[in-house]
């Protein structure tokens, strides 16, 4: 039976942990190819049922300041009554039990770790209030575009844009009021993207969206879509809008977003919000 | 599964008092890219399931609009938790005479769990009862201490100490049967009776 521990002690006499063969494979596989996260769970879960012969697996992983996650198979449903046997203590819970208990702790341990790996680059590339993109994915992907845009001749279309009054929404309902605002307008801006667009939250109540292989008239549209989904959110929400388009008006991402600010501002000034 | 799919079980993960997420896919594949959600059903524990549902619907909008959702409200399954009452049967406990060890059998909710040891009738008994116990699967933070049998009026009772690993009181248990390994074995299981009766099922197979 394939150990956990490769039998070596450090001088306190603590065993040290050793990955099983298949499981120090799979995730060397894996991460030659992407990131460990949720999906990888599920893979793991099925190489340890294909391994044993099981009919059934369930894993309960902790998280800091969340409710413990459960994980069952094959992404399979659970009933309310089977979580409730199962607690919320960590661990793998096998049918029919017959896995060693160290190969079940070093399955648990790489879940964990899959689980975690997966919550910090999400929280990495998202914004926290709003959940869609933050700066740095924006600042990635406006460069993954421009350098696109060189190569392949493609054109795209950046646009920036503020909310009008929004500090003095803030000031005068209060900031919880100003970041649900914040959210709706994330939630429409994310909505009114097409599938392969990017909509992201740059600071304070400033937003920008990167509309690949667009012109002025995917803009148009794009921003008809998001005053619609605006108005079933909220009437309180108006906002401003500055373009910029790739190889037109530049093909390097600093200069298409001072262009677009610029506009954005002037059309601020000119409408004096 | 496609990481829009992680991405999106993971947010869903992240609303508060969510357990659980099963997601379904149309016409039953799942995890293949381009297949559309058909539903998704939360386990959610101490929240609102309606506010969750909304929050959800939400958010499953953005990633797949034509999902439904449904929460399923896990709080009263949960609120008596820890007294899950686990009842261990002892089914034989004997002493081979020829290697000199003692075999206990116990049988919990359909399943036998046998544990062998050696060290003479007493010890050997006790030792055979754990090593059945952790055999069908429990987990059971105590090691023997001491096994001895008590002269009483009424005959020799075997008295079993166990001592937990970590910081805590000893717990000791007592019974008295026909032979020592089987009296040993009882006292065993009645010592771990308050531990057995917080324990959590380690069992699943009926779902």
């Amino acid at each position: 039976m394939t150990s956990i521990y490769d039998g070596a002690s450090d001088d306190a006499g603590t065993q040290r942990l050793a990955t099983p063969s298949w499981l120090f494979q799979f995730m060397h596989d894996e991460m030659s190819v992407r990131e460990l996260g949720i999906g990888s769970i599920y893979s793991v879960l099925e190489l340890l049922a294909q391994r044993y012969s099981l009919k059934d697996v369930v894993v309960t992983l902790e998280r800091e300041n969340f409710c413990p996650q459960i994980f069952r198979l094959g992404g399979k449903a659970l009933s309310v009554d089977l979580v409730a046997r199962l607690g919320h203590s960590p661990g793998v819970f096998c049918s029919p039990d017959v896995v060693p208990a160290s190969e079940l702790d070093a399955v648990r341990i790489t879940c964990q770790i899959a689980l975690s790996l997966h919550m910090a680059h999400f929280s990495a590339a998202h914004d926290s209030l709003t959940k869609i993109a933050n700066r740095r994915t924006f600042d990635a992907a406006l460069a993954a575009a421009c350098a696109r845009s060189a190569r392949y001749d493609w054109g795209f279309t950046l646009l920036i844009t503020d909310l009008n009054g929004f500090k003095a929404i803030n000031d005068s309902l209060g900031h919880g009021a100003g970041d649900d605002l914040l959210r709706q307008f994330a939630f429409a801006m994310q909505r009114s993207v097409r599938e392969g667009d990017l909509a992201a939250r740059l600071g304070g109540d400033e937003f920008a969206v990167i509309l690949n292989n667009a012109g002025g008239n995917e803009a148009t549209s794009f921003t008809d879509r998001l005053r619609c989904y605006l108005g079933e959110a909220s009437q309180l929400i108006d906002f401003t809008v500055g373009t910029a388009t790739s190889r037109r008006d530049s093909n390097e991402p600093n200069e298409l977003l001072a262009i677009a600010d610029h506009r954005l501002l002037e059309k601020k000034g000119r409408n004096g919000r | 599964m496609s990481p829009t799919e992680e991405d999106f079980e993971l947010e869903m993960r992240n609303l508060p008092g969510v357990l659980n997420v099963e997601i379904r896919y149309r016409e039953g594949h799942v995890g293949d890219m381009g297949n559309v959600v058909d539903a998704v059903t939360l386990i959610v524990q101490g929240q609102d399931a309606e506010v969750i549902r909304v929050m959800a619907k939400q958010i499953a909008s953005l990633y797949f609009p034509e999902a439904s959702v449904v929460v399923e409200d896990a709080s009263s399954a949960l609120a008596p938790r820890g007294v899950h009452v686990v009842r261990v049967a002892l089914k034989g406990a004997h002493f081979i005479a020829d290697d000199g060890t003692c075999e206990v059998e116990l049988h919990y909710e359909g399943r036998i769990g046998v544990g062998r040891a050696g060290s003479g009738q007493l010890f050997g008994g006790a030792e055979a009862t754990l090593v059945a116990l952790r055999n069908l699967g429990f987990n059971i933070p105590f090691y023997l201490l001491s096994v001895v049998n008590v002269a009483t009026a009424r005959g020799w009772p075997v008295v079993v100490t166990l001592r937990p690993f970590a910081d805590g009181d000893d717990v000791f248990g007592i019974a008295q049967a026909e032979g020592d390994v089987t009296s040993s074995a009882m006292a065993t299981l009645n010592a771990l009776n308050r531990f057995l009766s917080m324990a959590k099922s380690p069992d699943f197979s009926n779902e």
